[in-house]
């Protein structure tokens, strides 16, 4: 299992477009991909539950993967955030 | 049968009589069954058949889309079919079923309630709106469930057909665009909502804020919309049928007048040219502006592109849609007023709502606050500015202070278009909008130092007056001919006259063709009005002549009564 933090930089945070990105891309690997923010665990394959970790702009997540293809998926999830998820900003 | 009115607000003009098609609030209709243990298993393949169905269903709408829509709208369908293959939604719906031994409905209630539930908790007024999206897809899953899927697609091509709603999502937006409803009614929404947007960009007529109407009238029912008046006769005796049935025809035979003098130059009697101008909200509305041969647009109400969306939109969105539109008008006006709602319509600006928002933070005041948001959306003017002839309209100003600090961001705004050798038009005119009492009083001051005028008479009324436009209880005393109101007009119509700006009207009275001649006589020249009404306030200044209107608009400015001048009006239009 490979655990990683990540900044969230854009400025909307998860909000609708972004969850669904982040969702869409996890779904490609085999690996189970969680998202940890406060108490709260959240299946990032799970839009409803990307959505309702409600994580803002500058906020700092966890982002655990266990599986044959953790380590890509850490890395292609880590590049979404930093790239604003393909949004202008 | 008893037949029975229904007031509403009226948001789209006209005539329709039909048969009522209701579309449910399917959440609304789920009972509770208990089921045999041995049943349930069916009952969970009755739920994954539903909503295999639905993304059918949705991927077809998709499909369609993808010929002539905006991403956006893609976009949603895309997060509407990802929720719908949640598992959180399928497979924990599915779990209830067999724990609970309960119909597949009661299930998906039961699941949907628990994330309404969450999301009510999240503090982002944003996210927590997201819920409607879940409980949009979660609708679509039921109504396949209890047998009437997508009720907007089974209905046939009858013309005559007028939809009665709840609500209208923009997804259901979307999909009865394509189907002839005859007007649309619904139990929510105000003259901004989807229904009255889509209700007047398909010319139909639509009345909404019925409250619950959806419960009073039944599938079928035949009704009469009569959306001038914003009332609703169900089941209507044979008399007040045929009295419509005539009305409707003889609003056809005059909309076929109308054509006729499209293509005359708007003059008065005396050889006076007058401007007819449109007021749009969103690029799509110029269909219709060009159709009425309006001479420009004179109110481009930009607001439109903050709202239901998701994020704000930026620089180069701004630009490119404020290019569009003046492409589109050629070498015709097109005034673009700035921003006029309230942070509460923004997605990321503050989002407190202040218990008053008419009087509180909005317009050009939210825009000095937030110096940023406005810079993005000047700049995007004027880049524009470049491919035609536009105009900058303030709206809300109180004071000369709030004029100059606008006029020194467009400075800046331009500095930084130079510094980059971006062109536009050097000489672009600003204009303000005169609805807030105190400017009108001081209207000469304002003529001063503004290139142009807009007299925003909806809230000047609203504002002079001290009545809240949406309170209902009050509508009977909201009264465009107070003589208040038109004291104010007349002194800024006057003011500009001195100074020698050019002076329009572009709230409602201007598309009001029983006060065309008074504002004739009171000596505007430019009339701003939705499209549809420029053909009628037309005719009324071609029949006009302006030098015989003077003395009895000049006595109806001296009359005291609203009753008074409501007689005079009657003969001025003789």
């Amino acid at each position: 299992m490979i655990k990683k933090k990540i900044k969230i930089i854009n400025k909307l945070g998860l909000h609708a477009r972004a969850s669904s990105k982040l969702t869409q891309l996890a779904c490609n690997f085999s690996s189970e991909i969680f998202l940890v923010l406060n108490k709260n665990k959240v299946n990032v394959k799970s839009i409803m539950e990307v959505l309702m970790l409600a994580a803002s702009q500058n906020t700092i997540v966890l982002i655990e993967a266990n599986g044959p293809d953790e380590k890509k998926a850490i890395s292609e999830i880590e590049k979404l955030f930093n790239n604003f998820f393909g949004e202008n900003e | 049968m008893f037949s029975f009115n229904i007031h509403g607000v009226s948001v789209s003009n006209g005539i329709a009589i039909g048969k009522a098609h209701l579309i449910s609030n399917a959440l609304l209709e789920v009972v509770h069954y208990q089921l045999d243990s041995k049943e349930t298993s069916k009952e969970i393949k009755r739920l994954s058949n539903a909503i295999n169905d639905v993304k059918k269903d949705l991927l077809r709408i998709k499909k369609q889309l993808q010929k002539n829509s905006s991403e956006e709208f893609i976009a949603f369908i895309d997060t509407h079919l990802m929720i719908l293959a949640d598992k959180n939604l399928s497979e924990k719906t599915k779990k209830i079923i067999s724990k609970d031994n309960c119909n597949a409905e009661w299930a998906l209630k039961k699941q949907v309630d628990f994330f309404i539930n969450k999301f009510e908790q999240i503090e982002d007024e944003y996210i927590k709106e997201r819920k409607n999206d879940v409980i949009q897809v979660v609708e679509r899953i039921l109504k396949v469930l209890l047998g009437h899927p997508n009720q907007a697609n089974q209905i046939n091509n009858e013309s005559s057909t007028i939809l009665v709603a709840h609500d209208i999502s923009p997804a259901d937006a979307l999909q009865f665009k394509k189907h002839q409803y005859a007007a649309f009614l619904t139990d929510m929404g105000g003259s901004t909502s989807h229904t009255a947007i889509l209700a007047r960009s398909l010319n139909i007529p639509s009345i909404v804020a019925l409250q619950n109407a959806r419960d009073l009238i039944k599938n079928n029912e035949k009704i009469i919309v009569d959306g001038d008046q914003g009332i609703v006769i169900v089941n209507p005796s044979e008399d007040i049928l045929e009295e419509y049935q005539n009305r409707k025809n003889l609003w056809k035979i005059e909309q076929k007048k109308l054509a006729k003098i499209k293509n005359i130059q708007c003059k008065t009697l005396n050889n006076e040219k007058i401007e007819l101008l449109a007021n749009i909200e969103v690029p799509s509305d110029i269909e219709s502006v060009k159709d009425n041969k309006a001479s420009g647009i004179g109110l481009f109400r930009t607001e439109f592109l903050f709202m239901n969306r998701k994020e704000l939109p930026d620089e180069n969105e701004q630009f490119k849609i404020y290019k569009s539109v003046v492409k589109a008008m050629k070498n015709k006006t097109v005034v673009i007023r700035t921003l006029d709602s309230g942070a509460d319509k923004l997605t990321s600006a503050d989002t407190s709502i202040s218990s008053n928002p008419a009087l509180g933070l909005r317009a050009i005041r939210l825009c000095l606050l937030e110096p940023q948001l406005f810079n993005i959306q000047l700049k995007a003017i004027l880049r524009a500015s470049k491919f035609g002839k536009i105009k900058i309209l303030i709206p809300m100003l109180s004071s000369l202070s709030e004029l100059r600090q606008t006029k020194l961001l467009i400075e800046r705004a331009k500095n930084s278009l130079d510094n980059k050798k971006i062109l536009y038009d050097k000489k672009i005119k600003v204009g303000g909008m005169i609805e807030v009492p105190a400017v009108a009083i001081n209207a000469d001051m304002f003529a001063q130092e503004l290139d142009f005028i807009s007299i925003g008479t909806n809230d000047l009324i609203q504002y002079t007056l001290a009545i809240d436009r949406t309170d209902d209880r009050l509508s009977h005393l909201y009264n465009s001919l107070h003589p208040a109101i038109l004291k104010l007009i007349n002194l800024t119509i006057k003011a500009g006259r001195k100074y020698n700006k050019e002076v329009s009207i572009c709230g409602e009275m201007a598309g009001d063709s029983k006060l065309t001649r008074l504002l004739l006589g009171m000596g505007l020249k430019h009339f701003s009005m939705h499209p549809s009404r420029i053909l009628t306030v037309k005719k009324q200044v071609l029949n006009s002549n302006i030098q015989k209107l003077k003395p009895l608009s000049a006595k109806i400015l001296k009359t005291k009564e609203s009753n008074n001048i409501e007689t005079l009006i009657q003969k001025i239009n003789q």
